[in-house]
């Protein structure tokens, strides 16, 4: 318990004055299970999903200059909330909630009227991974209606529900370049998760990733040059780093202990990541090498086996 | 197969030992029938080699097709979006999500032909830790049967249920959770652990602040379970006597109080189980079993459903099956089951610890309509470890589609009684408890 106690003192001295470059920097030290960071208010703040109890997930707000973390959405009751996002323009979140045995659904508040939009498709299921579009007027999220999962889109008020993809295997974690016209997303249509990008009407798609196993939660970065996912190419889950075609992949982490869940700093030059440590799940601030360069002392990405 | 009355306990060549004795008496020199049984006992006593039983009870019914028995070559709406990885047994392939236990299966044996007879949870939860349907009788479980053939050794119950409450569903718990025919005193004690090692006797929660690790003053727990006593009425005193019991010993006596204290562990320990609750409850289980406690089932969640209010995650994935496994519920897994087998082994614990993992049935191989897998009782698989058996095998084997067996299917009731031989309850003891009825020994593991 001591070694916590100093670790935390550590952390919150390392978090307000930040450490040398190349080194991570950990954001949190409770250790708690956590899921789906995203940047707000310009980078000084995160969102993130929490086990706040063994049977609820919320939502907490993490600023970074205090190190302090609250919760977002309040009076969640027993309602398992995941995958927040906030649009562009600040006026909306989205999240996916937990509104019923087996059942969740998307929600679209409009943070200014605080009035909720529950997008509903028939019968039981889930909604996956929304992410608004760079002119904060769409969601676009995975839903499996009939058949494999599909991308579908649908206005911040909840009307024109469209579906975007018509694919064989599990389409998901859908991502825009900032002109709104390419989606990057993960598709398993060839035995395993890879990652594709396409027009963002469908058309012109292309195979960004090509290996053996997964290549998931490809998030495009804010200046639309590059692609952070995660990969088991080299063994346990890593954190990886490409261009936007697909070319110079670079590994952020290494080994057996899971790293998962990046998502892009607004300064194009950070991911943050969910990295589990010693079994302990915080979140930590990852340099991006530029491109052309590794990140020392780890390798250049395998090709998965 | 010779019976006894309507009672047929089965030894692992099919033939019950009391049935042998009772055929060796009637015709002594006839054809050596003596011989056989001898080498039974013999058999029987050699396999008596777990002290200690710990079972993670993968509560739910995880996808056998996603994890441990991946078909790679099955059509694209059977197999699913992941990829498969090489394990330490060549020819042996689990899924990416797993590469702890992959680079472990040295250590353990696998079965693949697992099957069940009922598609509902507490139907299969009950078949699944007592070998039989829940009605007409409900039989004992596992743990139960193994808790009464050790008796009270020490001051610690026998059989341990480490988790949140009793497995169940959203409409209720299942049947076969404690000592059914055997009587209420060879119910499990319930423990729960969190994802801080934090310990806490559910049962005892009126007991307000009430925990192991806080129980300092002997005196002050017996006024405060006293007063407790006093709220009851006449119809809960007699389980509230003996919960008190268990209780009490457990709470005040220094080597169960040590038992339960995670903090005593190395830190690097207690992070190579990983910091959640299923990770810290296998740390305990493993405490539990190095000071002698016969049987502890870690309990994966209670509730099967995984993605529903107040639900806390079990392996009943009807939506985000592929989301979860990869989120949540396998490097979870991973992680706790490969630091409680390489601990195991480290401590040389694991010639006498029988560890077994399983749930009460395997998930639809047809991905459905809502991209995730529903039950399916005819394919799953179990992973067993420890106490003579014989690790790196994979038992059994299913279609090209991990629908159904090719090879002979194992049932729940086999694994029972795979569980009882090897702690000593031998088929003579199963016939004379009268569990077990039918079983036979899974002799492929040993």
């Amino acid at each position: 318990m001591w070694s916590r106690a100093v670790r935390m003192i550590l952390v919150v001295m390392l978090g307000l004055h930040g450490i040398a470059a190349g080194e991570p920097r950990q954001l949190t030290s409770d250790g708690i299970l956590k899921r789906d960071p995203c940047f707000v208010d310009g980078g000084k703040s995160l969102l993130y999903g929490y086990d706040e109890q063994d049977d609820l997930v919320r939502v907490l707000k993490l600023d970074l200059a205090s190190g302090k973390s609250e919760p977002f959405v309040p009076d969640v009751g027993d309602k398992h909330h995941i995958e927040p996002k906030l649009s562009p323009d600040g006026r909306f979140m989205s999240v996916t909630e937990c509104t019923g045995n087996l059942t969740a659904k998307l929600v679209i508040r409009n943070l200014e009227t605080r009035k909720d939009v529950y997008i509903t498709h028939s019968g039981r299921g889930g909604t996956r991974s929304p992410v608004f579009t760079p002119d904060s007027r769409r969601v676009v999220y995975a839903f499996a209606e009939t058949g494999p999962q599909q991308l579908w889109s649908v206005q911040v008020d909840g009307k024109d529900k469209k579906q975007l993809t018509q694919c064989q295997g599990v389409s998901n974690w859908p991502s825009f370049t900032p002109d709104g016209k390419t989606i990057v997303f993960s598709n398993s249509r060839e035995n395993n998760y890879e990652i594709y990008s396409m027009g963002a009407d469908g058309s012109n798609e292309k195979r960004l990733t090509s290996n053996t196993i997964m290549d998931i939660r490809p998030v495009v970065s804010p200046d639309g040059s590059q692609i952070a996912f995660t990969s088991t190419r080299d063994g346990g889950y890593n954190v990886y780093v490409m261009n936007i075609d697909g070319s110079n992949v670079r590994a952020l982490t290494t080994g057996l202990d899971r790293d998962d869940y990046p998502a892009w700093h607004p300064d194009n030059r950070h991911v943050v990541i969910v990295s589990e440590k010693g079994g302990r799940f915080d979140l930590y601030l990852h340099e991006v090498p530029v491109a052309g360069q590794a990140v020392e002392g780890k390798p250049v990405a395998g090709t998965g086996s | 197969m010779f019976g006894v009355g309507n009672f047929k306990a089965n030894d692992c060549h099919g033939v019950s030992r009391r049935s042998f004795l009772k055929t060796a008496a009637a015709v002594p020199f006839a054809m050596g029938a003596g011989l056989p049984s001898l080498l039974e006992v013999q058999a029987a006593q050699e396999r008596a080699r777990a002290k200690s039983v710990i079972l993670l009870w993968l509560w739910g019914g995880p996808s056998h097709i996603d994890t441990f028995d991946p078909k790679p070559d099955a059509p694209m709406d059977y197999r699913g979006p992941f990829g498969t990885i090489k394990t330490k047994i060549p020819g042996v392939h689990f899924t990416e999500m797993l590469p702890r236990l992959a680079q472990r299966n040295d250590k353990f044996s696998l079965i693949r032909s697992m099957v069940t007879t009922d598609g509902g949870h507490p139907g299969a939860g009950t078949i699944g830790v007592t070998g039989f349907k829940e009605s007409p009788t409900v039989h004992p479980n596992f743990g139960s049967i193994i808790a009464k053939h050790r008796g009270n050794e020490g001051t610690l119950p026998p059989f341990f249920y480490l988790g949140r409450g009793i497995p169940r569903d959203l409409p209720r718990r299942i049947e076969g959770y404690g000592g059914g025919t055997l009587g209420k005193a060879y119910d499990p004690f319930l423990v729960s652990c969190s994802q801080h090692g934090e310990v806490n006797i559910p049962t005892l929660k009126m007991l307000d602040g009430i925990t192991p690790n806080r129980i300092q003053n002997r005196k002050k727990l017996l006024d405060q379970l006293d007063a407790a006593h006093r709220t009851l009425d006449g119809a809960h005193i007699e389980d509230w006597e003996k919960t008190h019991q268990a209780a009490y010993g457990l709470l005040t006596d220094p080597k169960a109080k040590d038992a339960f204290d995670l903090t005593r562990e190395k830190e690097k320990t207690r992070e190579a189980y990983g910091q959640t609750a299923f990770g810290q409850s296998c740390l305990l289980a493993r405490r539990l079993a190095q000071v002698g406690v016969p049987y502890i089932q870690v309990n994966w969640s209670e509730y099967v459903e995984t993605f529903t209010p107040n639900g806390d995650w079990g392996w009943d994935t009807h939506i985000y099956n592929f989301e979860l496994l990869q989120d949540r519920h396998c490097p979870i897994l991973d992680r706790a089951f490969s630091a409680l087998l390489d601990d195991l082994y480290d401590r040389g614990m694991m010639e006498d610890t029988l560890v077994v993992a399983m749930g009460e049935f395997g998930r639809t191989p047809k991905i459905s309509k809502r991209a995730a897998r529903e039950h399916h009782q005819h394919c799953y698989f179990s992973i067993w470890a420890g106490a003579g058996v014989q690790p790196g095998r994979t038992i059994g084997e299913s279609d090209a589609r991990a629908e159904r067996p090719v090879t002979e299917p194992i049932s729940p009731l086999m694994a029972g009684t795979t569980i009882a031989e090897l702690c000593g309850v031998g088929a003579q003891q199963r016939a004379e408890m009268k569990v077990l009825d039918g079983g036979r020994v899974i002799h492929e593991l040993l």
